[in-house]
């Protein structure tokens, strides 16, 4: 659906020379939520504004559906963006303009007949369920309910492709969950394929179905949310996922336990999917005679399965030991020792 | 003391005021302050939207026009009033036919006041969030779509004050206008009040100019209320 061949962006500026995204290659499918996360600089921003032609790279080339986006002219270019529509964090509605009028814009500039729009609208409005507010303005409502009329005005031309640059980050916990319940529902409804910007892992977490992770331009990790989530391999990617995870409290409880228990290893213990409602654990643990303490366990949930993972302290040898993890290794559950 | 009493009574007599004439004169400062404002706002806000596109545009063939425009929009607001009238002396007899009364002060009114207002439009569009243009753009607007959709509708309350402002400072023009043969009630100031001693008619040509104003202003403040819904 989007591929992203060999994509280089640099900016000159009089004090310095850029490169805000530097060979890039991403492919995208059809359907999917993909994510794109790195801390601020990245070249996020960068990356997705290339997708729908708001910056043309210096090299390489970017091909949604079967249009190359850097090569498209000005006006093929414009009929394309109504088929890649985008939301921002800052929601850039027309403040001049009603949710109703907002969410007709782009079929205004599509050139669709007034009675259509209306009737598009209408339908919008109510997907977004924002039913009731269509003649209010947009500063008398909420963040969240702004992001709403985003969505909808996005989705107003029937696109392939939605870009959100950050949708979430201006809102709070509870509404960025409502919003990404949104897009995912939309996503599944209107078979949509949605890039979505973010530096929050948790949004990843709960809608992507693929991510990457960019640092100083360069994708440093591509992957599977789980299997990022799960082996994270490069250092970024690992730090969000240990912010995410709160790992930080865990680590300095480590430090104290293995005063307590001088003799104990200390394991942590990995599990994804229907795996951790299992009793496997428990079921080896007498199978072994072992005896542990449980110092802190995690569930987290992520589109479609949950993962999570358990520390423990267990005195045991190294023979053991490596007999246990070869046995829950058959349930595909890892086992790491801490040390 | 008894002189300036004397000033006193006779400027509240109105024993010289001829209220038929003083009707005339306020209808050609209205008649003149109306057309000139209304080609002001076309010219100025052609003049600022160009000025606004081509200083953020980052195509090449766009600083040159910035340059041009931004040069002739100093320069014109930078010539005094009363001597624009003067330069302009021949262009107004080629153009208008004739250089006195109301026709005569209307192409110095909008030359004088579309470089101002032009300003006042290209300041009100620099404060619309470009987010909204972007927005704009990533739906597949184009230019024409953006100046008409976004760009207008987006910094009306800036146009609508920027208007009135220049409204008001055109009513002073065509005073000034008026002590140099435009008609109006300047002229009526001038000719009447001052060069034939009637103070009386210099404070109703004054107190007419000055409900005028007020009454633009405060339309004009209504008007910018009742569009801004931010
Ligand atoms: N128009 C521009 N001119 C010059 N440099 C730019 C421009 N746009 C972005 N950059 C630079 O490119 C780099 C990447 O910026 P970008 O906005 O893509 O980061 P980001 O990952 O979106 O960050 P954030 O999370 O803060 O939004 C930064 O170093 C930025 O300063
Ligand atoms: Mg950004």
């Amino acid at each position: 659906m989007i591929d992203i061949l060999n994509v280089n962006k640099n900016y000159s500026t009089k004090s310095a020379d850029i490169t805000a995204v530097d060979d890039v290659s991403l492919h995208i499918e059809s359907g999917e939520i993909f994510g794109v996360i790195g801390y601020s600089g990245a070249g996020k921003s960068t990356l997705i504004r290339l997708l729908n032609g708001l910056e043309e790279p210096t090299s390489g080339d970017i091909t949604i559906g079967d249009d190359t986006i850097n090569r498209l002219s000005k006006k093929d270019l414009r009929q394309k963006r109504q088929k890649v529509s985008m939301i921002f964090q800052h929601f850039n509605l027309l403040w001049s303009r009603t949710v109703e009028e907002n969410i007709s814009f782009p079929l205004e500039i599509a050139g669709v007949p007034k009675k259509e729009r209306k009737q598009r609208a209408q339908e919008l409005i109510e997907l977004v369920g924002l039913k009731g507010r269509e003649k209010n303005y947009p500063s008398e409502l909420s963040g969240g309910q702004k992001q709403r009329v985003g969505i909808a005005r996005a989705l107003s031309n029937e696109p392939t492709v939605l870009l959100c640059d950050e949708a979430t980050s201006a809102l709070d916990p509870e509404t960025t969950d409502e919003v990404l319940e949104l897009l995912r529902e939309i996503r599944d409804e209107m078979n949509l394929t949605i890039v979505l910007i973010t530096h929050e892992m948790h949004v990843i977490r709960k809608i992507c179905d693929r991510a990457a992770v960019m640092q100083d331009g360069k994708v440093v990790e591509t992957g599977k949310v789980l299997q990022l989530f799960q082996n994270p391999s490069h250092s970024v990617t690992k730090r969000f996922v240990k912010d995410d995870i709160n790992d930080e409290e865990t680590t300095l409880a480590l430090d104290e336990v293995r005063e307590l228990f001088p003799d104990s290893k200390i394991l942590k213990i990995g599990f994804v999917g229907s795996k951790s409602k299992t009793p496997v654990v428990s079921r080896v643990i007498k199978q072994f005679d072992l005896n542990m303490n449980i110092l802190s366990g995690n569930i987290k949930q992520t589109n479609n399965e949950s993962y999570g993972h358990l520390y423990v302290a267990m005195e045991i040898d190294s023979e053991t030991l490596q007999k246990v993890i070869d046995a829950l290794a058959n349930d595909d559950i890892t086992v790491e020792v801490e040390k | 003391m008894n002189e300036f009493f004397q000033a006193f009574s006779d400027m509240f007599s109105f024993e010289n005021v001829k209220w038929d004439v003083v009707w005339e004169a306020t209808v050609d400062t209205i008649y003149m302050t109306a057309i000139a404002t209304f080609f002001t706002l076309i010219i100025g806000l052609v003049l600022g939207i160009i000025l606004f596109l081509s200083d953020k545009s980052d195509n090449t063939g766009s600083q040159p026009v910035y340059g041009v425009t931004a040069f002739l929009v100093n320069l014109f607001r930078a010539i005094p009033f009363i001597i624009l009238i003067i330069l302009l002396i021949p262009f107004t007899k080629a153009i208008m036919g004739t250089i006195m009364g109301v026709q005569g002060a209307l192409p110095a009114l909008i030359i004088g006041a579309s470089p101002f207002y032009a300003r006042l439009v290209e300041i009100g569009l620099k404060e619309i969030d470009k987010g909204v243009i972007e927005a704009a753009e990533s739906m597949g607007a184009n230019t024409w779509t953006i100046i008409w959709k976004v760009l207008i509708p987006e910094s009306m309350p800036a146009l609508i004050s920027g208007i009135t402002v220049t409204a008001i400072m055109l009513v002073g023009s065509t005073a000034i206008a008026g002590v140099i043969g435009a008609g109006g009630l300047g002229n009526l100031a001038y000719m009447v009040g001052f060069t034939r001693n009637q103070s009386d008619v210099t404070l109703v040509a004054t107190i007419v100019i000055l409900i005028i104003v007020f009454i633009i202003q405060f339309a004009g403040d209504f008007l910018a209320k009742a569009v801004d819904k931010r």
